[in-house]
């Protein structure tokens, strides 16, 4: 089967999983497209100075830019997602959920999920896994299943709502939307078994906020499962990636989405974001314990876990 | 914030909630992570702690910080306009 194919050519540059070593080194400052300015150093010393990208943007403005930018592309969102990543993004969001290994009548949290992409494949999981050990009746456990779908952006929420119809889930009790920030979380303290965020959490603020609201929200026991696009580290893969990156994909945004800055922005976020281990140091500060990371083509994106003990 | 004349107070243990029950359970207020009480006059949900009311639109209850607006006072104040109702589930 195609899809099958796929697969293998989606993880054939896939690295072991590696547990958390040492303190990595500081990322190296990510490489400046030669038509741009070169930010003055006392940008980055500035403490309320924060990244937009490769501009140096005060942090009350992040989050601004950063609606605006999915505002500007929510409609047109899972099209680029497909022509970005050749239709990877769907094996990622699979083997993120794979990971997660959900079970009837968990209770998750998927954030900056607006589209549903991961809700639905956790849900449609824990159908196939209820029916599976249950031999199709529906039992008590499974109507305890919740997945909150909670992201930032109200048209992320309504495309999710509107796919959520279409799929003949309206009638689920078992999916919530909620509209909030995952640096401050409405969740009750240990409420979730399972914490997942798809490539969500390079724009949010202040990440380590983030990281400390995801540990909060989860029970004992509860998973933290991060699918971001990472930092590619293998020789010639890396050159043409960076080629890929700020050449076709900016004028891929301008002639599908209608939107090349937004598609910059993208871009240069994803060479601001701390690298594989810098992350899974930053995971492991906000209380998690077994870190660990799984880089998927060679670390274009990366999965990290860890766990509330 | 719209002020009407005749000012509608919640009644306690109002039987219908702007959002499902699984829902109503784990949501607390983002900012004091304290319980939010869904308040039948205005449609929103109010975290009494802080005092700052959160809308629901659409059914989605929307809990971002910056979105929610101080209450004046301890009582609720009802609005003119018609509240947006639970269209989910």
């Amino acid at each position: 089967m195609a899809l099958r194919a796929a697969r293998r050519l989606a993880f054939c540059s896939r690295q072991g999983r590696r547990l958390l070593p040492s303190p990595a080194p500081a990322p190296a400052p990510a490489p400046a497209p030669c038509n741009r300015k070169a930010v003055p150093a006392a940008a980055f010393l500035h403490s309320h100075a924060t990244s937009f990208g490769y501009k140096q943007v005060r942090e009350e403005e992040k989050s601004k830019l950063v609606g605006n930018v999915f505002s500007s592309v929510a409609s047109s969102y899972d099209l680029m997602n497909d022509l970005m990543s050749v239709g990877l993004h769907r094996l990622w969001k699979d083997r993120l959920v794979s990971k997660l290994n959900p079970f009837p009548g968990m209770k998750h949290l998927d954030v900056a999920g607006g589209t549903g992409d991961v809700a639905f494949r956790v849900l449609e999981r824990i159908k196939s896994v209820g029916h599976r050990a249950m031999q199709g009746t529906l039992t008590d456990t499974e109507e305890d299943t919740h997945i909150y779908v909670c992201d930032i952006n109200p048209n992320m929420l309504n495309v999710g709502k509107k796919r959520a119809a279409e799929r003949g889930y309206s009638g689920e009790h078992c999916l919530s939307w909620i509209q909030g920030d995952a640096e401050a979380l409405s969740f009750e303290d240990g409420s979730m078994d399972g914490y997942t965020i798809a490539f969500g959490i390079r724009n949010v603020t202040h990440i380590e906020k983030a990281l400390a609201e995801a540990y909060r929200v989860l029970k004992r026991g509860g998973r933290f499962l991060c699918l971001e696009l990472s930092h590619v580290d293998v020789p010639v893969f890396k050159e043409i990636y960076d080629v890929y990156s700020f050449s076709v994909v900016p004028t891929m945004g301008e002639l599908v989405a209608g939107d090349r800055q937004s598609y910059q922005y993208l871009v240069e976020s994803i060479r601001r974001f701390p690298n594989q281990e810098k992350f899974a140091q930053m995971i492991q500060e906000a209380g998690f314990q077994r870190v660990e990371y799984e880089n998927l083509v060679g670390g274009v994106v990366a999965i990290h876990s860890g766990l509330k003990l | 914030m719209r002020r009407t004349a005749s000012m509608l107070f919640s009644h306690a243990g109002a039987g219908h909630r702007g959002i499902p029950q699984a829902l109503a359970d784990v949501l607390v207020c983002p900012l004091s992570k304290k319980p939010l009480r869904y308040c039948e006059a205005s449609g929103c949900l109010v975290s009494e702690a802080v005092g700052v009311s959160f809308p629901i639109e659409d059914g989605i209850p929307c809990l971002v910080p910056k979105d929610g607006k101080l209450l004046e006072d301890n009582s609720e104040k009802s609005e003119q306009e018609p509240i947006p109702r639970d269209s989910s589930g």
